[in-house]
């Protein structure tokens, strides 16, 4: 019955090598958690920054939920995008972390890598644009055997989050 | 090691490559130091001993010097030096052990000793063979010889002591080194030894050259002949044969080898084990273990089943070049442009991909057809017969059966003979039972089955019999059918005896089951038996007792009750008779088998046979060989209903047998929901007519292109065809007999050969639509809720499929591989389709969590957010939640759950009328429907939608600046400024306004003066014609006559009510008013709800009503007049219009002149035709009645609208008539954007529909033909009056901002209820019934915005008919609402206005003329003969009198209760009397359709009320709910009367029209009692 406000925002994106970059994001939870409002993914806009090789968003994340349980802590994954001059979206990097446990309000960097596929494939999005993706978007937060996929460093998300937390210490659990 | 020390040699002694190389030859010389040395060689050795000392010497020097070196190096020498005191030691022991190892290291080498060991060496080896040479010493001997020796040699020890000691030593290591026996030595030690040797052997080479004959012995390989070694083996070894054991040998004796397999037992799969494996096992273990414990019944070894799983159970692990797989997958993925389409997309993010469906059609093959002569008739009688002859031939289930009963009967007889001791003899019992009714079973199969095959066989014999008797007597042959019999020899008496065995187990078997059959019942028989016999012996003494009874009792015989029936005495079973049984038996087998040495027949049915050449047939049958010729036949390919391809046309081959043989590759986006073949022959040059339609099975997602099998699918059709020459025809009966008896009737029927596969793409991923894309389309979006069902339906009719195919195929039940396919089956076939859709991820959830589902669920405040964030109408404007649920109270919830508990309950509470109820409940549903299918495209926003972005000033609108600086401040002529929109979304109560302007009013009737009562006013029998003429008025206007104050004619003000709230004008004066007033009148969205969707929903409708200030003098006293007033205001309705909201609120402005609807009936009023005054107007206003207002109204700031949905529908229609369609479109939207064009709208189901299929001649109701016979016109007006009684309903209303669905005229009359459209619709084809030329207009009018007129063509003149209030105006009236016309549409064709104007009054409807109106079908495109989506004819149900009636009387009460509702604080009085006056003159209005009858009304009225001052109206409405009737009541403000003595009066009639419409009036009167 604990619930868990999450609210902030996605700041934007620093340290990637392409300048457009929008981000598709989602938050992922157990299935102890449920949605009392809020929508659970979103895209932002493009952003092509002027000043400095920073691109904000500013992305607004507002989200409910209940639980009855800790596991299954939400997570946020992110799909950075980038757009080119043609208009063309692609991608550029994978990336992922979990919501803060303690209240209060939280600036998150979170590292984001893209897959970088057979060299053919890194010839041809160095030139013709485009790049290897991840078959299944769930790859990003689920384990498997990872080893085998090999990733080349993207930038780094930047949000900020502010957690509400509430009744969690009438279960125990101290926050 | 080796390397090391020849390194070490090296730098020890520096020596060339060629001295090494010597030394090498030389050790290979000395390689066989093995061989015993031959003894003279050691003999010359003790020649030059000293010498060999002094060499010792100097080795012993250089070796030391060496070791030292060696020391410095490695660690390797060091124990051997460390060793070699304790080799001292064992000195003693030299020669005891012989066999002890000692490391063989470098040593310089003295030959002699080196000799010396040999020869002992090579003699302890020679010791076991028998065959030493003769005078070779015995290896003791040579031993003491060479112990003896040493001792005593005096020279030695003389020339030094000490190096005779170090030599001795030496010897003695080098005999311990040399103990190993060379012979075997390793290879490597040897080599060690060899270069050391080498190194060594360089002293050697300073002198000793000639020595080295002497070192060596040259001896034969050692070798063991192989007969020997055969030999030796032989005793040793046991070698299992390879033969193949003799089964007898495994099994104990007398033991029947027992098959468990053939006995229906599953026995599970051996491992593979080669068989001469398996014998050389089953040899050994039959000498190894002579108990044969290790070989089962079937004397095989016994085994396990197979223990290797067919896949791996363990995660291959990958080498690294296949290392990406499954869930780590990437795909390189081209940069992509998204492209923005309104186009519903899928909502996964990725585009939806093109699959492929590949359908290969390979023939066509005809098991009946028209064209069949009687002897295809048989031929194919025959093919069939052979057909199934040949699957049961393959199946062979009699065989299979046969054999089983074998198996079986060998098993009940090994379990009788061999009892194991293991088992007890119950269970054997048992087993063995079982093993019997198996046999039963069996039997009985096999009977059965073998009956079958042979009367399959009889039956082929008596079709080919008859073929041949045919062809005989029609003296040619059509067919190349030849059967042939084969008769396979059987060995007469072998079969004979099979024969007879097997009769006699039969036999054998069935007198044991009669037997035991008898003892049952024997044994029955006797319990029974003696149960009777007690009973008797208790029946007896009763009746004794009873006697005795009576006796003393004479009066309680009859109390005496009867305990039990009467046993009958059983009767003893017939034991059963042998013969009879054979009897039995042998008749059977006669009947079902072969007889014995009978040959078996085995039919072979070829197509070897000749066909008669043309010229020797009679002329029927050439006719009919030209009729097949002339046939040819194609098929179309329907996939979802629609064309996608054809095959080429076939000619029909004489064997009526169409081979196509076509590959019809499909690319398709949406997952199919149907596929047909449909089969189309053409005879000639004449059309193709549809022979059947064959709907293939979509395949499932495992079925590729490859894979999938050739198919057959029959296909039959119905079709008649008689045929005029040899051919059977189709449908009708034909017979074989020349008498025509025994007729058959067969239809043309044939198959498909064909195969449907998914395809797979270049890189093998199947092009198959994800099952999420199962459920799209209008239909599957009823289903969205349970899309788990649609894919289950499939997923059920497959397993109906398995469980056949498990049951044809035989499958074992206990077989571990069958296990989860038996499941699947049972579980299917018993209904309880429980398959879990889940799997456990988190499996310690559970025991961490904080409360259990069911207490989160019960969280009041968790279900008020969540229903709050679904927008649950009821919760979505809740704004603040309470934190706590004990805040929150439980009947928050209680509307919400009876909403949905109600969903499916009619409640006819709000709705009175059954059938009313259950349309508006089916309306819900569809747009339930409707609305969630288009939740998906509202998501996609277009740039515009969401930034409003100012345009940058450029320099013209720079330039038109500066121009308006120079215009005047205040202009004569003002215009209205554009306003900025706001979108709806963050608005709250109160921001929104709704502003009318009232402008003026024209041709408001007047007062009338009291006419007395005698005075009966001439009543004008108008007719239609003289609507049009100018109705010369009959009133004369009587000045200030009745009214006391001298008022004017009438004092009119406009009150407007909207939600409630009522603001009024100022009241003017006369009868052509002008307020120009503007009222502002809040708006409030229901539940606050601001966002587009819910504002296009409201129902609300805005009244303007327009009311008669009347002053009544109340002054009771004459006296006073002269020094006060007293006088009441009261109000008059006069009339009203409404306008809906939703219509402000989609034109975002109305502004217009309208008719103001006045009551039929409005005593004390009348038009008043004022000619003089106002002549120059009149003319043109006068050309139709009654009264009109100009409005303006808007809403303050300006919405946006919500933009309806530019949709792609599915549709039916053929591609071409689509793309034309949109071409036409596009052309008129090009040319004239402004002017309304429809080609295609959307059925209620969603498709997409061509416009004209809605125009057909419908019947109107028989009812209302029948009123005026003669007079069409008045036909026409009442038809129009029965349409506009049809309640309205705007779609837009009921499918907020989605899109406009046009229902057919049957649907709209069953709903009852529909917008412009529909009633034009329906007008128009009632129109085109009653023979008028009529069209539809769609156009854009007042109020309504675009919307759709009919247009009609009478003598000489056009009119233009409004269907939703049946008014119709000549085209060149100046107050027609409609104000443009877009185009016209007819049952055959659409014009667009290309004309310069688009208001009626300036455009010529003449649609002959091309440059006047475009038309869709053109001699480009002619009209290809559209059939009608409306139905044959409309049948229209009576209506329900009594209902009505009922219906009537429950108004008339709701309406009493709601106007005493309305005046809380007055007593209400009814006046009964009026009351049922009026309600006596509602029929008469309803019946001369409120036309005319004011001035009897008003007579009868006055006779009757004379002393009343009455005022009231009739009001009339269509019947949809009871709220807009209530509504309106309000609206008229009669309630609003406060004189204290005011009574009321209301009635309300309803009168029943076909098909349940109602048209209702409703007279409400206010009476005042004069005095």
């Amino acid at each position: 019955m604990a619930e868990v406000h999450v609210i902030g925002q996605i700041m934007g994106a620093s340290g990637f090598s392409e300048s457009s970059l929008f981000c598709k994001w989602g938050i992922h939870t157990g299935a102890a958690w449920k949605l009392l409002s809020g929508v659970r993914e979103g895209q932002t806009q493009v952003d092509t920054p002027q000043i400095g090789e920073m691109a904000y968003w500013s992305h607004p994340i507002d989200l409910h939920f209940a639980t009855k349980g800790l596991q299954g802590w939400p997570r946020l994954h992110f799909q950075v995008w980038s757009q080119d001059s043609f208009g063309r979206c692609q991608l550029a990097g994978y990336g992922f972390c979990h919501v803060p446990s303690s209240p209060g309000t939280h600036q998150l960097a979170c590292p984001t890598w893209r897959p970088l596929g057979s060299w053919q494939e890194q010839l041809a999005r160095a030139f013709v644009g485009g790049g290897p993706q991840l078959l299944h978007g769930d790859t990003i937060y689920s384990g498997a055997d990872r080893y085998r996929l090999h990733t080349a460093a993207g930038g780094t998300v930047h949000l900020e989050i502010s957690l509400l937390l509430r009744h969690f210490d009438r279960y125990g659990v101290e926050c | 090691m080796v390397s090391e020390k020849s390194h070490l040699g090296n730098q020890q002694e520096p020596v060339q490559e060629e001295p090494k190389t010597y030394l090498l030859s030389m050790t290979a010389r000395r390689g066989p130091r093995s061989l015993p040395p031959i003894p003279s060689t050691s003999r010359t050795g003790f020649a030059e001993f000293s010498m060999r000392g002094r060499m010792r010497e100097k080795l012993q020097a250089a070796r030391s010097k060496a070791e030292s070196a060696l020391l410095q190096e490695m660690p390797t020498p060091r124990p051997r030096r460390l060793r070699s005191p304790s080799k001292k030691e064992l000195e003693t022991e030299f020669g005891t052990e012989p066999g002890k190892k000692v490391e063989s290291t470098q040593q310089e080498i003295d030959s002699q000793s080196h000799s010396r060991v040999k020869f002992r060496d090579s003699a302890r080896k020679i010791k076991p063979k028998p065959q030493v040479p003769p005078g070779f010493p015995s290896a003791e001997e040579a031993y003491n010889f060479f112990t003896f020796n040493f001792d005593p040699e005096p020279e030695d020890s003389e020339k030094k002591t000490k190096a005779s000691h170090r030599e001795g030593t030496n010897q003695e290591e080098e005999e311990g080194e040399e103990e190993e026996p060379p012979a075997q030595g390793g290879g490597k030690e040897t080599d060690e030894e060899e270069l050391l040797n080498g190194d060594d052997a360089e002293d050697f080479l300073l002198g000793l050259d000639h020595m080295v004959d002497d070192f060596i012995a040259v001896r034969p390989a050692d070798y063991e002949s192989i007969h020997d070694r055969l030999q030796m083996e032989r005793e040793m070894l046991f070698i299992p044969s390879r033969q193949a054991v003799p089964t007898y040998k495994k099994l104990p004796e007398n033991v029947q080898p027992r098959f468990l397999e053939d006995e229906g037992l599953y026995t599970g799969v051996r491992p593979e084990v080669s068989r001469t494996n398996q014998n050389i096992m089953e040899n050994r273990l039959l000498v190894q273990d002579p108990e044969r414990r290790w070989f089962g019944d079937d004397g095989r070894i016994l085994a396990l089943p197979n223990p290797i799983k067919p896949f791996p159970s363990r995660p291959p692990v990958e080498t690294q070049e296949l290392s990406i797989k499954g869930e780590l997958e990437t795909m390189y993925k081209k940069a992509v442009k998204y492209v923005h389409s309104s186009q519903h997309m899928i909502r996964s993010g990725d585009p939806p991909g093109n699959f492929q469906l590949d359908i290969d059609i390979s023939g066509l093959l005809f098991t009946h057809h028209p064209c069949f002569s009687r002897e295809h008739v048989l031929a194919a009688k025959l093919a069939q017969l052979y057909d199934q002859y040949l699957a049961r031939h393959q199946r062979n289930k009699a065989k299979f059966l046969t054999d089983k009963l074998q198996a079986l009967r060998n098993a009940v007889q090994t379990g009788l003979d061999s009892e194991k001791p293991h088992q007890s003899p119950d269970t054997i019992q048992k087993t063995i039972n079982d093993y019997k009714s198996e046999i039963r079973q069996t039997r009985k199969l096999r009977d059965a089955e073998q009956e079958k095959d042979r009367t399959l066989l009889k039956t082929i014999i008596k079709v080919w019999k008859e073929m041949k008797s045919l062809r005989e007597f029609q003296r040619f042959t059509n067919t190349p059918l030849k059967l042939v019999l084969r008769k396979e020899k059987v060995d007469q008496k072998a079969d004979e005896e099979a024969y007879e065995a097997e009769i006699q187990v039969e036999i054998s078997e069935l007198l044991e089951e009669h037997t035991e059959e008898y003892a049952q019942k024997m044994e029955e028989y006797r319990t029974s038996l003696q149960q009777w016999k007690a009973w008797r012996k208790a029946q007896k003494a009763k009746k004794k007792k009873r006697k005795q009874a009576a006796e003393e009792h004479p009066y309680d015989e009859t109390e005496e009750p009867y305990p039990e029936e009467d046993l009958v005495k059983p009767i003893p079973p017939e034991p059963t008779d042998r013969a009879v049984i054979e009897q039995e038996v042998r008749e059977r087998a006669t009947q079902s088998r072969r007889r014995p040495g009978e040959p078996m027949l085995v039919p072979e049915l070829s197509l070897a046979g000749s066909i008669t050449p043309n010229n020797q047939c009679p002329r029927a049958e050439v006719l009919r060989r030209e009729d097949v010729k002339k046939r040819s036949l194609y098929l179309k390919v329907l996939f979802n209903n629609k064309e996608v391809s054809r095959t080429v046309t076939r000619p029909l081959g004489a064997d009526f047998r169409v081979h196509f043989g076509q590959i019809f590759n499909l690319q398709i986006v949406n997952w199919p929901e149907s596929l047909a073949l449909q089969v189309y022959e053409t005879i000639g040059h004449s059309g193709p007519t549809l022979l059947a339609e064959v709907f293939l099975p979509i395949p499932e997602t495992t079925v590729f292109t490859g894979r999938a099998p050739i198919e057959e699918m029959e296909f039959s059709s119905n079709q008649h065809v008689t045929l005029d020459h040899e051919g059977v025809g189709s449908g009708v009966p034909f017979s074989f007999e020349a008498d025509g008896s025994n007729q058959l009737i067969l239809m043309t029927s044939g198959k498909v050969s064909h195969s449907v596969a998914w395809a797979i793409g270049e890189n093998g991923i199947p092009l198959i639509p994800p099952l999420s894309q199962q459920n799209i389309g209008f239909r599957s979006a009823l289903k969205r809720a349970d899309a788990i069902s649609s894919i289950g339906t499939s997923g059920l009719t497959d397993m109906k499929k398995l469980a056949k195919w498990a049951a044809e195929s035989k499958l074992d039940p206990n077989d571990p591989n069958n296990a989860p396919l038996m499941q699947l089956i049972s579980v299917a076939t018993s209904g309880e389709s429980y398959v879990p859709d889940f799997f456990r991820l988190e499996q310690l959830q559970q025991e961490f969590n904080f409360v259990s589902d069911q207490e989160l669920n019960r969280s009041k405040r968790f279900r008020l957010l969540l229903l709050r964030s679904q927008e649950v109408p009821e919760f979505r404007n809740y704004k603040q939640i309470p934190v706590y649920d004990r805040e929150i109270m439980e009947k928050v919830f209680q509307d919400y759950e009876k909403r949905l508990r109600d969903r499916n309950v009619i409640e006819t509470k709000e709705h009175i009328d059954t059938h009313r109820a259950i349309v508006a409940k089916y309306l819900q549903q569809v747009r339930e429907s409707v609305i969630n299918r288009f939740l998906i495209a509202k998501q996609y926003f277009l740039l515009a939608d969401m930034i409003v972005e100012e345009e940058v000033p450029n320099i013209s609108i720079l330039g038109l600046s500066l121009f308006k600086l120079a215009e005047q401040k205040r202009p004569l002529r003002p215009r209205r400024k554009g306003r900025k929109k706001v979108t709806a979304q963050n608005l709250s109560d109160g921001d929104i306004k709704l502003l009318v302007n009232i402008v003026r009013a024209y041709d408001i009737p007047v007062r009338k003066p009291a006419v007395s009562k005698f005075q009966q006013p001439s009543r004008s029998s108008r007719m239609f014609s003289e609507k049009h003429a100018a109705s010369p008025s009959t009133h004369s206007p009587n000045h200030n006559a009745d009214y006391p104050l001298g008022q004017v004619l009438v004092r009119p003000f406009v009150e407007v009510s909207f939600q409630r709230t009522v603001c009024h004008t100022t009241t003017a004066e006369g009868p052509n008013p002008s307020w120009n007033e503007e009222l502002e009148l809040p708006f409030r969205a229901p539940n606050g709800d601001y966002s587009t969707a819910s504002l296009q929903s409201v129902k609300d409708v805005v009244f303007i009503n327009i009311f008669d200030e009347v002053l009544h003098d109340v002054l009771e006293d004459d006296r006073e007049r002269g020094s006060g007033i007293h006088t009441r205001i009261e109000r008059h309705w006069l009339g009203c219009v409404k306008i809906p909201f939703s219509t402000i609120y989609f034109q975002a402005r109305i502004d217009g002149t309208f008719k103001i609807d006045i009551p039929p009936v409005l005593l004390g009023y009348s038009k008043e035709r004022n000619m003089i005054l106002e002549r120059g107007f009149d003319s043109v206003r006068n050309l139709s009645e009654g009264s009109y207002i100009t409005l303006f109204i808007t809403i303050e700031p300006q919405l946006v609208p919500g933009e309806s949905v530019q949709e792609k529908f599915e549709s039916q229609e053929d591609e071409k008539l689509l793309q034309a369609s949109e071409k036409f479109q596009a052309e008129c939207a090009f040319k004239f954007p402004n002017r309304q064009c429809l080609t295609t709208v959307i059925d209620i189901n969603g498709k997409t529909v061509f416009i004209t299929r809605y125009l057909k001649p419908l019947n109107p109701p028989e009812e209302l033909l029948s009123v005026y016979p003669n007079n069409l016109q008045a036909t026409a007006e009442l038809v129009a009056r029965y349409v506009s009684l049809i309640p309205f309903l705007p779609d837009t209303v009921s499918f907020a901002g989605i899109c406009d669905l046009w229902s057919t005229s049957d649907q709209f009359l069953d709903l009852l209820a529909g917008d412009e459209e529909e009633h034009a619709v329906l007008l128009c084809n009632y129109f085109l019934s009653l023979g008028k030329k009529a069209w539809l207009v769609m156009g854009n009018a007042i109020p309504e915005g675009p919307t759709a007129y009919v247009l009609t063509w009478e003598q000489g003149h056009y009119l233009i008919w409004n269907p939703c209030s049946g008014h119709f105006y000549g085209q060149f009236d100046t107050f027609c609402p409609l104000k443009n016309v877009g185009c016209l549409i007819g049952p055959d064709n659409i014009w667009f206005n290309i004309q310069r104007y688009d208001s009626p009054l300036r455009i010529n409807f003449d649609v002959t003329k091309p440059k006047l109106w475009k038309s869709f079908f053109s001699r480009s495109l002619p009209y290809p003969g559209l059939s009608s989506v409306q139905p044959e004819e409309l049948i229209y149900q009576r209506s329900d009198k009594a209902a009505a009636a009922e219906l009537q009387d429950r108004l008339e009460k709701i309406l009493k209760e709601k106007i005493m509702d309305w005046r809380p604080r007055h007593l209400t009085r009814w006046n009964r009397y009026c009351t049922s006056t009026l309600r006596h003159f509602l029929p008469l209005l309803e019946k001369s359709q409120g036309d005319d009858v004011e001035d009897d009304h008003r007579a009868e009225l006055l006779k009757q009320l004379g002393d009343y001052r009455f005022s009231g109206f009739p009001l009339h409405m269509p019947y949809s709910e009871v709220k807009p009737l209530i509504d309106a009541v309000y609206s008229t403000g009669v309630h609003n009367i406060d004189v204290p003595n005011v009574e009321f009066a209301l009635a309300v009639y309803i009168h029943p029209y076909p098909k349940n419409v109602l048209s209702v009036w409703i007279y409400v009167a206010s009476l005042i009692r004069n005095r």
